[in-house]
């Protein structure tokens, strides 16, 4: 079958048969984007949205975006752009890097967990013959920090070691061993200080604070950040038809992946840094290496290696990136530094060790009245993101449900342990744990179904949470109506044999942080996007967007060459260096594939337009009577009257050359104006409800996952390979949470598995079945209505295991990890409460529905309907958190209900009351203690 | 990780691994024997008791022996866990032990030779200087041991190691050859506490081969391994369990990481079967087993949990031999 050539003229060359040069004819052929297909492939409807007359269903409506739709990259499984680069060894990790004349750094780690250093003498490490340069704390007094609000790190320690393993000085050698050798010739005096491991400790007065505040500091203790945020009508909660106490205790986890930091830093010869690090977060590298080395940022190119996996793990400025700088500008060599696993756990940055509380009530129509969290945090030695943590413990709890009244408070706290910091499913995997499994709590004491009782209490798209957070599209009853038919829910859930267990979780979480972490200069956008494309017709991004596995320069080619209706292999997508990459925030909160696919696509948009200009010109025909399809440009009616993407390409580019566009993306201003409203803000949010089924073998404790229904909504699935991807390695991620990943401190604090054995990764035995269920709600300001997928999908793992278990057991477990020792205690303790003697006399919990049940399924099935006219925008009303409980959404809830609060301080008479967390509000900051003096 | 520098030998012949020994201790260097690595070398890296040299065993035919009765010290884990022609028992904990690329490399020699395991040992040399050492790697200090504190005449950490138990409920026997000869020991004789010392090898000699009884083909086998994940993790506690099918005093138990050296339960059969007319009552044999262990506090599960296994594996494991559910 035949159809449009691309290039004319292109391999027919300019010669004769008998080899002579045609008069006027060019020697060799025109450039061409035929290749070995020549031939346009027809439009591929099945991709187009049936809005702008394709196939493509779109059951959630309308998007801005279908009329870029082309058909091209768009919803189609395809590997990812570095996937061959990766496969043959041929991706240049961080320690992939060699320099010539490099030499190696190493770093002299704390042996105390908390210690004034008295002095250090260097100058046996100098006498060495082989070493190139030493540097400790006193070479870089400059303090910086991931959040502007908390630097609180130094290259090297200055003063003070916070934690055993943290940084003293470093040095560089001609090679490793003697770079060993000669950290164990440094002389320091120490004056040990009085250590904080348990974070309740860290809640009282110290005679030596780990970090001091000045006069924001609060009291003595060593409170990094503390939080209070109440929101509704509290007096719901006073008389409950159902409630849920649960106090939870998560061990900190680390993100475990496969690369090891490194670093290579060079002072070329024209004295300008160059620093090779896999980095999530190229960008704030870049700012931190301007403060820490008092050089400005554009003497600095932060050139981003393949990163070998981050998962929120190396998306802070690292100390030891300043330190090889360092080194570097000592020596006058490039200085390479790698780390070993056991520093990799040092500097950690891990999931926060957690203390969770969390009571929650129904009222008699199954309404869930409130939700009271106290969530005090572990932050280690330094505060990294906790700040962000510190909020995110409580505020990301408020969707997907409609809440009669939200309590929250939480406190960080400093301790002499590694850095906590943002790991995948930040701040809010912990508490989503806690409340799903209080959820099913209550269901079972109002004999109703776990699902059910979910269905009946979400709130619909384009609505309000009661922390003031917009929702836009919400695929949250889709992705659980599927597991439920996905995994027979109804035939199984409290009808398997002892042992065996099924249970349910559900998952919300940012599509991109609304505010950005530095927000300097005024307005800046938080993506930027540059594409060039020259004669030879290959399309050229440039992103700062860093890719770490997750495929986001993947992404990029694709919407590009959607847009530009091109085949992804002539989008090339440069995102290495910061002296190339337009400013991209970074790698975190789930916000490249939105932001930067927004920005690439009001990019592409550029392009194009500069194209069907050109073509306009050629054939005669408006824009918008031209269809783009395949490298080629042609009248909607009659594909014969075309031009090749080519022609018009060099059409457009005569007198000006390349074409150049660039695009950005800022997040709308949202939310509301309360202290930390900005935390947890976000233009679009991803939801998830996940079916797991358990083997709890109860003389042992021993809990295999088998089965695992993943429905993950992600607005519209750019690549779905990438989305199944992104599923499945979430459900490892979050099993080794549940199940046996922690970081242990043994009783003299130190950190006892910082190598892979210890540290319990799931192997590949333990992974279960899983089964990705894309749900695609179609976000109105998602790039072509997409979502995030990287980090939500980790959420809903834990509860729907931990409520599994339950399933198979009877026994309640608030543990984790749920390690065999942890769930054979649990089960021990109920025979004893139970008077049963073998564990294989134990009887599963059953369900009879009860009164309510009926009343729920109702609800959900009236809520189905307000949901898909929100969602397909027929019903465009105001909705927001309170209409379930009667009140009206155009009239401020306070002026409806006497005692609607809004608070981001606890009143006098609450203080007695907090939780853990909340008593760091009894202390006072320095400040105000001054005033009472 | 640096690996720290050693001299690696390679002899060729048994005798010529001897000689070596024997001159290298007459000069005063220390070494040690390697054959598949894969404990020794993940301690070299950590600086746990590096040498100055290192004898390859890789290179002596005869110890790659496998026979239904004889096992060299070279054959690998990979090569047991799919053999024909050893005992069953073996094939199963073989293929039970760390993971299958491990296992290409490790050996039968290296696993009953294993080191004693303990999470203030098994760690790098900067962390353990943060602990300021402990009994057993002192570093000239005379360090306490951090398991159980104030004494620094005992070492308790446990050997990991999972196939003496089963060599051992076989009765099993390993020849060991020296500078001054070879002998043939029980292989419960062949360990002796305490961590430290871990068995009876003096120095300069190495095991050589394992030699099983004719009878050991008649007999029922089976292996019950607790670990938290399939790969990868050394037991937590472990029970080999065999008998000659309806012959309860043929009974044998032994156990495994839940003290400083693998154990064989004798005694305690024998006064079950004692007390029981000879007939084996499952349940209360696996209490005595139980009761008959003390692990301490140095792997990944906690002590008290892992003594409660025993019970239950032993259970299991008796239940596998007498074909019960």
């Amino acid at each position: 079958m035949g159809s449009y050539h691309q290039q004319p003229g292109s391999n027919k060359g300019g010669q004769r048969r008998d080899g002579k040069r045609v008069a006027g004819k060019q020697a060799f052929p025109p450039p061409g984007s035929g290749g070995s297909e020549p031939e346009m492939r027809p439009r591929d409807l099945d991709f187009i949205p049936e809005t702008v007359g394709g196939r493509e269903p779109k059951p959630a409506g309308d998007h801005i975006h279908d009329r870029d739709r082309t058909g091209t990259a768009v919803g189609k499984p395809m590997a990812l752009v570095d996937s061959n680069a990766k496969v043959t060894g041929q991706a240049w990790y961080g320690d992939d890097v060699r320099l010539k004349g490099e030499a190696i750094g190493k770093i002299l780690r704390s042996p105390h967990h908390y210690a004034r250093i008295k002095s250090i003498d260097t100058s046996r490490v100098e006498a060495l013959p082989g070493v190139l340069a030493v540097a400790t704390g006193e070479d870089a007094p400059n303090r910086f920090g991931v959040l502007p609000v908390t630097k609180d790190e130094h290259a090297m320690a200055v003063e003070k070691v916070r934690h055993v393993g943290d940084l003293v000085a470093c040095v560089a050698a001609v090679d490793e061993a003697t770079a060993i050798q000669a950290l164990s010739l440094f002389d320091i005096e120490w004056e040990l200080l009085e250590p904080v491991f348990d974070p309740k400790k860290g809640l009282e007065d110290h005679d030596e604070p780990i970090h001091w505040r000045g006069k924001y500091h609060l009291a003595r203790t060593n409170v990094q950040k503390r939080v209070f945020q109440e929101f509704g009508d509290r007096s719901l909660v006073k008389t409950p038809h159902a409630s849920s106490h649960g106090s939870w205790t998560m061990a900190g986890v680390h993100h475990g992946f496969t690369e090891p930091h490194a670093v290579v830093a060079h002072w070329d010869p024209n004295g300008r840094l160059q620093l090779y690090t896999p980095q999530q977060v190229p960008h704030y590298t870049h700012r931190a290496l301007s403060t820490v080395l008092d050089v400005p940022m554009h003497q600095i190119n932060v050139v981003r290696t393949f990163v070998g996996g981050g998962f929120g793990g190396k998306s802070d400025p690292f100390p030891h990136e300043m330190c090889a700088a360092i080194l570097a500008r000592k020596a006058g060599r490039p200085i390479r530094i790698t780390f070993d696993r056991e520093e990799v756990y040092w500097i950690n940055r891990g999931r926060h060790p957690s203390h969770i509380d969390v009571k929650m009530t129904a009222d008699e129509e199954g309404r869930i009245s409130g939700f009271d969290i106290d969530a005090l945090i572990d932050g280690g030695g330094f505060a990294s993101f906790g700040h962000v943590t510190s909020y995110y413990n409580g505020v990301l709890a408020t969707a997907p449900y409609e809440l009669g009244s939200f309590h929250y408070t939480g406190a960080r706290v400093w301790t002499n342990k590694p850095a906590s910091g943002a790991m995948r499913g930040h701040g809010a995997v912990n508490t989503r744990c806690a409340v799903e499994v209080g959820l099913d709590e209550m269901a079972e004491q109002m004999a109703v179904d776990p699902i059910d009782l979910r269905l009946a209490n979400l709130l619909p798209p384009h609505s309000r949470t009661i922390s003031g957070f917009r929702i836009t599209s919400n695929g949250m009853r889709e992705a659980l109506t599927r597991v439920r038919e996905g995994s027979d829910w109804d035939n199984k859930f409290r009808q398997l044999p002892l042992g065996k267990g099924i249970g349910i979780g559900c998952g919300f979480f940012i599509s991109g942080s609304g505010l950005p972490i530095h927000w300097d200069p005024k307005n800046f956008p938080h993506a930027t996007v540059h594409i060039q494309v020259d004669m030879d017709g290959g399309v050229t991004v440039h992103t700062g967007a860093a890719d770490i596995g997750q495929g986001s320069t993947t992404a990029v080619a694709q919407v590009v060459a959607e847009v530009l209706a091109l085949p992804v292999e002539m989008i090339h997508v440069r995102s290495h260096e910061s002296d190339t990459s337009p400013v991209d925030l970074g790698s975190y909160s789930s916000r490249v594939t939105f932001m930067n696919a927004n920005a690439a696509i009001r990019a592409a948009i550029g392009i194009r337009d500069q194209l069907l200009k050109a073509a306009w010109e050629m054939l005669g025909y408006h824009p918008n009577v031209l269809v783009l399809n395949d490298r080629r440009i042609y009248y909607k009616h009659d594909p014969a009257i075309g031009v090749s993407y080519l022609q018009a390409l060099h059409k457009a580019q005569e007198d000006t050359g390349a074409l150049i566009a660039r695009g950005a993306y800022r997040s709308p201003p949202m939310g509301g104006v309360h202290k930390g409203a900005a935390a947890g803000l976000a233009p679009a949010y991803s939801f998830s409800a996940y079916v797991a089924e358990v083997d709890v073998d109860v003389e042992t404790g021993k809990v295999s996952c088998t089965n695992v229904w993943a429905a993950h909504d992600c607005g519209k699935a750019l690549n779905p390979l990438a989305v199944r991807g992104q599923i499945i390695g979430s459900c490892h991620m979050g099993l080794g949470q549940v199940l046996s990943e922690k970081m242990v401190y043994g009783r003299t604090g130190h950190l006892q598995n910082a190598n892979l054995l210890e540290y319990k990764i799931p192997s590949v035995h333990e992974m279960p079945h899983v089964e990705p269920i894309i749900v695609e709600s179609s976000d109105p300001e998602g790039p072509f209505g997409a979502k995030e997928a990287g980090e939500g999908p980790l959420l809903p793992i834990l509860p729907a295991v931990v409520n599994a278990v339950y399933d198979a057991t009877g026994v309640r477990m608030r543990d984790l990890p749920l390690t065999p020792d942890v769930v054979y205690k649990g089960i021990q303790k109920h025979l004893k409460k139970t008077g049963v003697d073998d564990p294989l006399d134990l009887t599963p919990p059953t369900l009879t529905h009860g009164p309510l049940q009926k009343g729920l399924v109702e609800r959900a099935k009236e809520h189905e309907v307000r949901d898909r006219l929100r969602q397909r925008s027929e019903d465009t009303s105001a909705y927001v958190n309170g209409v379930l409980f009667g009140f009206d959404p155009n009239i401020p809830l306070s002026e409806q209900v006497e005692g609607w609060r809004e608070a981001d301080e606890p009143l006098p008479e609450q203080l007695a009351e907090l939780g853990f967390a909340g008593r760091a509000w009894l202390k006072k900051e320095q400040r105000h203690m001054e005033d009472d003096a | 990780m640096l690996m720290p520098p050693f001299e690696l030998h390679h002899p060729k012949s048994v005798a010529e691994a001897c000689e070596l020994a024997g001159s290298l201790l007459e000069q005063g260097q220390a070494f040690d024997w390697v054959a598949g690595g894969t404990d020794v070398l993940p301690n070299y890296k950590w600086r746990i008791n590096p040498k100055p040299h290192v004898i390859s065993l890789a290179g002596i035919p005869d110890a790659f022996t496998l026979s239904a009765n004889e096992i060299g010290c070279m054959v690998t884990l990979d090569t047991l866990s799919s053999s024909e022609i050893v005992h069953s028992l073996l094939r199963e904990a073989a293929s039970k032990v760390a993971s299958s690329l491990i296992r290409k490399s490790a050996t039968v020699g290296g696993n009953l030779c294993l080191d004693t395991r303990c999470f203030w040992y098994n760690q790098s040399e900067d962390w353990r200087r943060s602990i300021d050492w402990c009994h057993k790697a002192d570093c000239g200090t005379g360090a306490d041991c951090r398991v159980i504190p104030n004494q620094n005449t005992l070492c308790v950490a446990t050997y990991q190691g999972d196939l003496a138990p089963n060599f051992m409920v076989l009765n099993a026997s390993v020849l060991i050859v020296g500078p001054n000869g070879e002998r043939t020991i029980e292989l419960p004789s062949f360990y002796q506490l305490d961590g430290m010392k871990k068995n009876i090898l003096e120095e300069g000699e190495f095991l050589l081969k394992v030699i099983l009884p004719e009878d050991a083909s008649q007999r029922e086998g089976c292996y019950q391994k607790l670990r938290v994940r399939e790969s990868w993790d050394f037991p937590e506690a472990g029970i080999a369990a065999s008998w000659i099918p309806g012959q309860s005093e043929t009974l044998q138990i032994a156990s495994t990481a839940l003290e400083s050296i693998p154990k064989e339960h004798s005694e305690q059969i024998r006064q079950h079967l004692e007390s029981n007319d000879g007939s084996i009552d499952i349940k209360s044999m696996s209490i005595s087993i139980q009761k008959s262990v003390k692990p301490v506090n140095n792997t990944a599960l906690p002590p008290r949990y892992r003594r409660s296994m025993v019970n239950t594996l032993t259970k299991r494991a008796l239940k596998g031999i007498m074909k019960e559910n």
